[in-house]
């Protein structure tokens, strides 16, 4: 736990009204605005015209990005964004890259006009550097952004930024982070903005302050013309946009853009039910050795055309696994621009009028100077848009209008795992196993998740080729695969992840690798109506392998057993040592189910099996389908195996009354795949057995079963004991009729019962 | 007397030009004949022979050759009208098909489509995974066998396959480019249970780096092969039949073709053939009119293509994307931005005007087509503007309805936006060229071009009608309309134009300095094999050249540039200079100062490109000459036209294009209607048929 450093909350970045903001700046700093008459007046043709128009010039600043970048985290992963902002900095236009970063570009814009306009000043031909996470412009200290005020006629119009992930800027540890840290003074020192271009002048000074820091000098110094270069290329096809239709129009264009989206946005919320949703996920350890469980709280509440993110109860800040305010605003962004606004422009600045955060100073998701956030991003920030997605994903369910949209949770984290040592051509190497980028998406209502998809962050991931990853790195690839059971069990099945399976080669040295990731004692990517989660993590290095001598002997190990040796299970944030005899089995996380697994249509099962998306074996456990020797569904089998597996469901729980048939469907408004409404009765859709009243918190006073995390099925860790000393369950919320899942969980034993309460169809007011 | 015949058979027309050997040129244009195609080849013969003033027989005996293009690879694929194939990789690496690398859930989409996240899905993988068997064998990077091939247990895969029925066997190891032993052994494993079976191995076909796109081009390769063979055998000997000597000729993406017999052993690589036609001809044509950078706009009924000439060369790339996976073909860069003429205009959710990216298709088409479509399209909009002519649309032989177009265009964007038709009308158009430019200048700027260093060439139905406005807006110097005898049939002529290509590649990956010994050795192997290639093609040929490049990278950098390398022995001197080359187009692409020579560079992939040149040139033929009639007999009248929301209706004069003769020169506005489209020329342009009789537009406005 660190302790506050006075004179650190100044640089905590929050959003600020625009009027304030306006008010707040000197007189000699001349804002360009027009007023909503002109927005009002702009014809259909010159509005259509110049939107696209800034679209091209938003997009070219980040194909200006994307080319000049010398990094592979931004030319490979895509891990880097772009915006275009108005006067006050409400970003009008974001791109299709990291969607996290959308959350942040803006929050620097806003402290910089703050705390920069009177001294050193805000002038035509200036660029700001920064990469305090606190001030924003990025997540953690390895997110570094240049952005520029852009003038015309004297006045300034607006701002354009460029984000990228640097792959070293300074710190302990190569990366910048590190299992070890105990503040942020063990990572990357954040630097808020500095005027890196004065005068249309890249200052030398100030850039070699940047760059000095870094362990790759030379590739900072690149990625830091490649921004100013994005910045130049938005500034100079903006110019001549305003040249041609002049200032006021374009602005009101820009203004309509963000009013648009909000307004969009707002007519979407108008048709789902008022309520509050429920979601909590976990950290499980905050460094290396630790063997704590971190809590992440949501309580996510939808009133009229507005929605609140609650974090309140989250677990203080705690070793490295921490975020400041950007995290969990990116968090939410992360999971909103998906879910609600894929078919709305992605104005941010329109976009995120729509919701408010409340979050603790000096929590995991709000953590205060000086505690360490290098991690940040791919931890609970990540877990927060986790728990965002699986709160508006419930909401959605209860409209029949919006199920579409309904998706159960995406692979949970980031896999992280970086290996280091010495190349085949004798020179040092790094490298983060990018294979782990396929995660897979989660199931929705009317469909399976997409199978190794990607991530939900990073819409336009990328995992490389086995090949040139044997090419630029020391290693063979026993095998590269999708994991057969991974995906999250449910009527529609959530997407399988993969796993990799690696082995030193063509190098004279041991490896080095660090592992970092949570998700591995208990789920985080939830499923929905009593769909199961997706698979729980899995990192081993297994020592002192056989995987060399069968190859010797001419023969590839296909399976764990089959490499041999010992197996070290890697906890949530390790630095270990590698062997050259040593392998290194890497298992990523897989997309949430929707559904209760034994309502799955048996022919989609056999398929399944038949395509290796499911064992034969789970088919029979999970899904209670039966298959003939030649894989055919036994139609019989099957019945009589879901009949048996419901029977164990009901004297778990201890059920007594007579099953009900769930053969039917009961008609009613949905509320999600297995309840309707009956009046104000919430009744089983499947056997019409009554449920609760409506408006209330009634599932947790249903039947339950809690069994030991392996009832869940071969994806799930069975023994949580050896990451946490809590005790973890596989738990599922029963209909008392029929005994089908209206909630399955893989969570610690003191995980809050479900408390979700929301409005019916016509009873929202406004 | 003796002929060059181009046919280019596309999804709704079949067009045809017959080169004659003194100079001129004849075209026509038939329906295409879904599904067999093969009729609308003989059917456009046939037009062309008796246009001739001869019979089939008479024509094809007289032929040197037939260049064709075809929709045939292209379509089945998109289709999924594909042969039942089977695959055999590297044990642990099968699911490297759906794995996809993840970009195969949204290669290839719009920005729309990558927005709309949860719509995004995979395309079922090329082949189900019971008939996709690994075999036991390991090869590393350096081309070292890890793990011999375990020939019974392939034997079992194969035997495997084969009881699934498969048609061909696609096979494709990992590092089988740096060492193919193991899928050459494979392939006398599979025909020692199956003699005769069509067997494609990637380290023949694609023997290029990265599994995922070789596995996907080898597959796709084997899907398309007994199809195509399918297509052409018949063909080909029905065309023997008429009497054709010469042979027949299949496009290439590469704009080079290949002989009919030997096309179907490398399927995958015609799968452009239908679009490299018209970058193929605007070469030809811009060596003719000297012109050194072309941007080409080929805008039909359903799509827009883009493709550019740089430095008198078509713009090549080396990958492509077909149904969302990542192809390794070397092809002309052709990139289909938009909807053409069948763009709809729609009210989004909030309320905004947007054209496309939807887009009406040939059926049911434009509202004022009258076929049952009731959406306004871009088609409807000029109609309403009064730049169509409803009597004489393509030449009259296609009526169209301005009740209908009004009709759609009121109820889709003119009552919800509170507009007059007319109003309407002007805010599709113009959004419809705003948008158009802003998308031709990504694809030019994402080349490392400028605009303002290029001339248009706007062909298709609908681009000479917005071509004026497009253009203006991009900035580039002047539009050319082609027209005179090719009209008809622009790409059909670029068919005709091209000349016999192969391409021979090998990955070996290595890190600079490369010794320079190997890689000469390395570029006479692949030149020895394009030699063979040219060969076996069976056609005479007047000369053979080569072209000689390597895909050069920074080390740890995505971005692979081609670049060119001497013939001959090569020096370390001439590897350094290969560098220097190198990083001179890398700053030209991505920007003065972006290189990162600090890291290293490293030498991907060798490639050699052979053209075997044909005996016949085929050029453009001058037009009639002028005849003395001043241009005004041109002038067939006025009608009421939009041609700029800012200046509203006016008096258009209206010319045929057939009473005008080269060196006729008029200002804008004007419409000039041609029997193949309708050119439109703004205020700010000057239009000049030239001695071609192509509509040359010069453009006084600015770019915006």
């Amino acid at each position: 736990m660190t302790h506050p450093v006075p004179g650190s909350e100044i640089f905590n970045s929050r959003p600020v009204d625009p009027d304030v903001l306006r008010a707040g700046v000197p007189s000699s700093l001349r804002l360009h605005t027009v007023g909503q008459d002109a927005v009002d007046n702009l014809d259909p043709l010159t509005y259509e015209v110049i939107r696209h128009r800034l679209w091209s010039v938003t997009d070219e600043m980040g194909e200006t990005l994307k080319r000049m970048s010398g990094s592979v985290v931004v030319t490979e992963a895509n891990d880097f964004d772009f915006a275009l902002c108005d006067e006050v900095g409400q970003e009008v236009q974001i791109g299709l890259y990291n969607t996290f970063l959308a959350a942040s570009l803006d929050l620097a814009v806003y402290w910089t006009l703050q705390n920069r306009a009177e001294n050193p000043g805000i002038e035509e031909g200036d660029m700001f550097l920064c990469n305090d996470p606190w001030v924003g412009g990025g997540l953690h200290q390895n997110d570094a952004t240049v952005y520029a005020p852009f003038f015309f006629e004297g006045q300034l119009f607006g701002w354009s930024s460029a984000v990228a992930h640097q792959l070293d800027v300074g710190g302990v540890a190569p990366g910048s982070w590190t299992p070890r840290a105990q503040d942020v003074f063990w990572e990357s020192l954040p630097t808020p903005p500095i005027k890196v271009v004065r005068n249309n002048v890249l200052q030398r000074d100030v850039a070699e302050m940047w760059t000095r820091r870094s362990r790759t000098p030379m590739l900072l110094s690149l990625d830091l013309r490649a921004k100013v270069g994005a910045n130049i290329t938005a500034q100079t096809r903006l110019r001549r946009l305003l040249e041609t239709y002049g200032a006021d129009t374009v602005k009101a264009v820009m203004k309509r853009i963000m009013d648009d989206a909000e307004q969009r946005l707002r007519a979407k919320l108008r048709e789902l039910p008022d309520g509050t949703w429920h979601a909590q996920g976990y950290q499980e350890h905050s460094g290396q050795g630790d063997r704590g469980l971190y809590k992440i709280v949501l309580a996510m509440t939808k009133t009229g055309d507005t929605l609140t993110f609650d974090f309140r109860g989250t677990a203080d800040q705690t070793g490295m696994i921490n975020c400041p305010y950007s995290g969990v605003r990116a968090g939410i962004m992360s999971a909103l621009l998906p879910v609600l606004a894929g078919d709305i422009p992605w104005a941010g600045g329109g976009l995120m009028r729509c919701f408010d955060i409340i979050a603790d100073e000096g929590t995991m998701i709000n953590a205060s100077f000086p505690a360490a956030v290098g991690k940040g991003p791919v931890g609970p920030a990540w877990a927060a848009g986790n728990l965002v997605n699986e709160c508006l994903a419930k909401m959605l369910d209860a409209r029949p209008a919006s199920r579409k949209s309904v998706q159960s949770v995406c692979g949970g984290t980031f896999d992280m795992v970086a290996l280091a040592g010495v190349d085949q051509r004798q020179y040092p190497f790094v490298s983060l196993v990018m294979d782990t980028m396929a995660d897979g998406y989660g199931a929705g209502v009317d469909r399976d998740g997409v199978d190794t998809g990607g991530m939900f962050v990073i819409p336009m991931g990328r995992a490389p080729d086995a090949e040139m990853t044997e090419f630029t790195s020391p290693v063979l690839l026993l095998w590269r695969r999708e994991e057969t059971d991974s995906g999250g069990p449910g009527t529609q099945r959530g997407g399988v992840s993969g796993s990799v399976c690696i082995v030193p080669h063509d190098t004279p040295a041991p490896l080095g690798g660090v592992f970092s990731g949570s998700g591995k004692a208990t789920t985080m990517n939830a499923g929905l109506a009593g769909g199961y989660p997706g698979n729980t993590q899995l990192d081993m290095v297994l020592r002192g392998a056989d995987a060399w001598n069968l190859l010797a002997a001419g023969r590839v190990p296909r399976s764990l057993e089959e490499v041999g040796g010992t197996r070290d299970i890697m906890g949530g944030e390790v630095e270990t040592g590698i062997g050259l005899g040593d392998a290194i089995f890497v298992h990523w996380q897989s997309g949430g189910g929707y559904g209760d697994p034994l309502r799955r249509d048996p022919a989609a099962v056999a398929e399944d099996v038949i395509e290796a998306k499911v064992s034969a074996q789970a088919a029979a456990d999970v899904y209670g389908v039966v298959l003939t020797a030649d894989g055919e569904v036994d139609a019989a089998a099957t019945e009589a195996r879901r009949e048996a597996a419901r029977a164990e469901r009901r004297s778990a729980a201890g059920i007594t009354g007579a099953a009900a048939s769930a053969a039917s469907t009961v008609e009613g408004a949905e509320l999600d795949a297995n309840q309707v409404l009956d009046g104000a009765t919430v009744r089983c859709r499947h056997c019409g057995t009554g449920l609760g009243t409506f408006g209330e918190a009634y599932l947790a006073a249903l039947p339950r079963v809690e069994t030991a995390p392996s009832g869940a099925g071969p994806h799930v860790w069975a023994d949580p004991s050896t990451y946490v000393d809590e005790p973890v369950v596989f738990r599922q919320v029963l209909c008392p009729g029929c005994a089908t899942a209206l909630l399955s969980q893989v969570v610690p034993a003191d995980h809050p019962l479900p408390a979700d309460t929301f409005a019916g169809q016509h009873s929202h007011a406004h | 007397m003796s002929y060059v015949i181009g046919i280019d058979v596309g999804g709704t027309f079949t067009d045809a030009v017959a080169a004659r050997d003194d100079g001129t040129m004849i075209s026509t244009k038939t329906p295409s004949t879904p599904p067999d195609y093969a009729e609308g080849v003989v059917t456009v013969l046939e037009d062309l022979a008796g246009r001739i003033g001869t019979d089939l027989h008479g024509l094809l005996s007289e032929t040197s050759y037939i260049a064709h293009g075809t929709t045939s690879t292209l379509n089945a694929l998109v289709i999924g009208d594909v042969g039942r194939v089977g695959w055999l990789t590297t044990v642990g690496h099968r699911d490297s098909i759906s794995i996809m690398n993840v970009v195969g859930r949204y290669a290839g989409q719009g920005p729309e489509q990558v927005q709309d996240i949860l719509a995004t899905r995979k395309p079922a993988p090329l082949v189900p995974k019971r008939r996709a068997k690994e075999v036991i064998e390991r090869i590393d990077y350096k081309g070292s066998v890890i793990v011999p091939l375990d020939e019974d247990h392939a034997r079992q895969a194969i035997r495997e396959l084969l009881a699934e029925d498969v048609e061909a066997i696609a096979v494709s190891t990992l590092w089988s480019f740096r060492n193919p032993a193991h899928e050459r052994r494979l392939r006398e494993l599979v025909h020692e249970q199956a003699p005769g079976m069509y067997v494609t191995l990637s380290s023949e076909l694609s023997p290029r780096i990265r599994e995922f796109s070789r596995n996907a081009t080898t597959i796709m390769s084997t899907q398309v092969g007994p199809t195509l063979s399918r297509y052409l055998e018949p063909l080909t000997d029905r065309l023997r039949g008429h009497g054709l000597r010469g042979p027949l000729l299949v496009m290439q993406g590469t704009g080079g073709t290949l002989a009919a017999q030997e096309a179907p052993k490398t399927a995958i690589t015609t799968v452009g053939s239908v679009l490299s036609g018209g970058v193929t001809g605007a070469t030809r044509l811009a060596e003719q009119l000297g012109h050194r950078n072309v941007i080409c706009t080929d805008v039909g009924g359903t799509t827009f293509l883009v493709g550019l000439v740089v430095d008198g060369a078509p713009l090549q790339t080396t990958t492509t994307v077909i149904n969302q996976h990542i192809i390794d073909v070397p092809m002309l860069k052709v990139q289909a931005i938009g909807s053409g003429g069948g763009a709809i205009a729609h009210l989004d959710a909030g309320g905004n005007l947007r054209v496309g990216p939807r887009s009406a298709q040939a059926v049911p088409g434009p509202a004022c087509y009258d076929q049952g479509g009731t959406e306004p399209t871009v088609t409807d909009a000029d109609l309403v503007l009064g730049i169509l002519n409803p009597d004489n649309f393509l030449g009259g032989r296609k009526k169209l309805s301005l009740e209908r177009a009004r009709a759609a265009i009121k109820e889709h964007v003119a009552d919800p936006l509170g507009l007059d038709v007319e109003a309407a009308a002007a805010a599709v158009f113009a959004v419809q060229n705003a948008q158009t430019s802003d998308l031709v200048r990504k694809v030019v700027v994402e080349s490392g071009e400028d605009p303002r260093d290029f001339v248009m060439y706007a062909f298709g139905g609908a681009g000479p009608v917005h071509c004026f406005a497009y253009g203006a807006e991009l900035g580039v110097q002047s539009t050319v309309v082609p027209l005179g005898p090719s009209a008809a049939a622009f790409s059909a002529y670029g068919l005709a134009a091209s000349n016999v290509g192969v391409v021979k590649e090998v990955s070996e990956p290595g890190t600079f300095p490369v010794p320079a010994l190997a890689v000469t050795k390395t570029f006479e192997d692949l030149e020895a094999e394009a030699r063979t290639a040219l060969e076996r093609q069976g056609v005479d040929l007047v000369d053979i050249g080569l072209r000689r490049e390597v895909d050069v990278r920074y080390t740890m950098q995505l971005a692979e540039l081609p670049t060119p390398v001497p013939s001959g022995t090569l020096t370390d001197a001439d590897l350094a200079d290969v560098i220097a080359n190198f990083e001179t187009r890398y700053a030209r692409t991505f920007g003065e100062g972006t290189g990162f020579s600090a890291a290293g560079f490293q030498f991907i992939t060798y490639r050699v490109h052979a053209t075997g040149v044909l005996p016949s040139t085929v050029t453009l033929p001058d037009a009639d000459p002028a005849d003395g009639a001043p241009v005004e007999a041109a002038l067939t009248g006025t009608r009421r036209a939009l041609l700029d929301p800012r200046r509203g209706f006016e008096d258009t004069p209206v010319y045929d294009y057939r009473r005008l003769r080269p060196g006729h020169r008029f200002t804008g506005p004007a419409i000039v209607e041609v029997p193949t489209t309708t050119v439109a020329v703004s205020h700010q342009d000057t239009a000049e048929i030239d001695r071609f009789g192509n509509l040359v537009l010069t453009h006084t406005t600015e770019e915006a």
